[in-house]
């Protein structure tokens, strides 16, 4: 697999031409959403002007004109952006995935089916809305994998019967063959308990989890001190997250400077990292040849595709053959 | 209701709580031993097999297979107690090592599909019984730490809970039986 400098390398010399285009048709994007964003709120400021009078004034009438404000604002925002997001999609990230592997699949408009997302368990409530996009799928070394950028919601409704979303995960999903065979389940998450209120009560907390199976302590200080491990298998949690694993596991987490959440079930590794917002869009009011804006690009990528070869799971056990 | 009563009360709760946790500790050692007996089971089931296929080649290793095959019987007869069982795995393990390393000086032996299978089918077996060791020193040490701490130290002393021993991890007694063989 290519490196993240040779990617870079490729991104700044392949692409450059259509960099370029691209840069210069965001610029002219940028001006447009510029005047259209004045207008418009201008505009709001107007209709917000004829309709209040004293007795209108009221909070829930606030509220309502706040939420149509940035609510027809963001339609408006993403419609302006529309053919410059997919040309971005189609010329910038598929060439960079396809110059990792030219195998993988892309389709810049789907998402990972949310029956992956359920059966991870690595998020205890289960999601009312998903959305995601950018779905990349490939077979790595002799390893099957997919991931996509997920939004999962969860539905409230608060006392005066209004609905509100919150969010229960956003960032990218990954789901991987595994090259041990196992049958129970192992969730492992980061670990708020032990860092917020110590190791003792901590560790007493995590211990009555009941929406998880027990509790795994592992044998290795620095993994547990980032981490906390659930099974319904004590033995089966320690045959698969090996010594080696814990430390290729921690490094990744190091590299991806992002909430990390892992589970093995099924056959499957599945890898959630909670970047909190939507990944591979094309910056808009930032130059697309900023090295910063390049390289997140291209570092997410890498990490993503880069698990099979990061975790080994291309080393499979002579009986996964 | 009397204050005496509620202490009493209170002291009787704290005491319950105290005899089930050790009692729960004690069960989840056992219950975790049972998995390691079933993966060590697995690798002895394999001894015989494999005795078979190398000692053809084997001339001069004829004395580390006659040790394998008594400690397999060893292990196999019934009523042996943990401590025993414990002790033997290490020796097992060692032993089984000593095997795969000479396998290597006998090129025939390395290229026979039987012997290869049965090399594969041992590594599997041995990250298994790894993995099986960490879990149960695990519920050992939380086990033995019961029984030690304050409060829970005097209730395991009255119920007579003795400190249970760890798996030692066999990583250098492997390379050690090498080295030696190699010079001689």
């Amino acid at each position: 697999m290519k490196s993240t400098s040779e990617l870079t390398d490729f991104y700044y010399k392949n692409l450059y031409p259509t960099l370029k285009k691209l840069d210069d048709e965001r610029k002219h994007l940028r001006y447009r959403i510029i005047v259209i964003g004045v207008l418009y709120t201008l505009l709001f400021f107007l209709l917000f002007l004829a309709f209040s009078s004293p007795n209108t004034l009221s909070g829930d009438f606030l509220a309502f004109f706040a939420f149509a404000y940035f609510g027809l604002g963001t339609f408006i925002y993403k419609f302006l952006i529309k053919d410059y997001t997919k040309e971005f999609k189609n010329k910038i990230i598929e060439p960079l995935i396809h110059a990792i592997d030219e195998k993988l699949t892309y389709a810049s408009e789907m998402y990972l089916p949310q029956h992956y997302f359920n059966k991870s368990e690595l998020f205890t409530s289960s999601p009312d809305r998903m959305s995601g996009n950018d779905y990349v799928k490939g077979y790595i070394d002799g390893v099957n994998i997919e991931f996509s950028d997920l939004h999962a919601e969860k539905k409230h409704k608060d006392s005066k019967g209004r609905e509100n979303w919150s969010t229960i995960f956003r960032g990218l999903f990954i789901v991987s063959e595994f090259n041990k065979t196992f049958h129970g389940k192992t969730v492992v998450i980061p670990d708020t308990a032990q860092n917020t209120f110590g190791s003792l009560i901590g560790n007493w907390l995590q211990s009555k989890n009941l929406s998880r199976d027990e509790l795994v302590k592992m044998d290795d200080v620095e993994f547990e001190k980032e981490f906390v491990v659930y099974s319904n298998d004590q033995i089966e949690a320690r045959y698969i997250l090996s010594h080696s694993l814990m430390k290729r596991l921690l490094t990744f987490k190091q590299k991806s400077k992002h909430p990390v959440y892992i589970s093995f079930i099924g056959e499957s590794i599945h890898m959630a990292i909670y970047y909190d917002k939507d990944l591979f869009e094309p910056s808009v009011f930032h130059s697309l040849l900023d090295y910063k804006i390049a390289m997140e690009y291209v570092k997410t990528l890498h990490l993503a595709i880069g698990i099979v070869d990061e975790l080994k799971l291309n080393q499979k056990l002579w009986s996964k053959r | 209701m009397p204050t005496s009563l509620i202490i009493l009360a209170v002291i009787v709760i704290v005491l319950i709580l105290m005899y089930n946790s050790l009692v729960s500790k004690k069960n989840q050692v056992e219950n975790i031993f049972a998995g390691v007996d079933a993966v060590l089971k697995k690798r002895y089931d394999l001894i015989p097999n494999l005795v078979a296929s190398v000692s053809k080649y084997m001339e001069h290793e004829k004395s580390l297979l006659t040790e394998v095959t008594k400690l397999r019987a060893e292990a196999n007869k019934p009523n042996i107690s943990e401590h025993e069982k414990i002790a033997l795995d290490a020796k097992v393990t060692s032993a089984l090592g000593s095997i795969m390393i000479a396998v290597e000086n006998y090129p025939d032996l390395k290229a026979n599909e039987n012997v290869m299978h049965l090399q594969h089918s041992l590594n599997e077996v041995e990250e298994q019984i790894s993995a099986a060791r960490r879990a149960y020193n695990q519920s050992v040490t939380d086990y033995n730490n019961a029984i030690e701490m304050i409060p829970t130290n005097f209730m395991a002393t009255a119920m007579n809970y003795q400190r249970k021993e760890v798996f030692e991890i066999p990583q250098t007694q492997r390379e050690n039986v090498n080295v030696k063989e190699l010079f001689n």
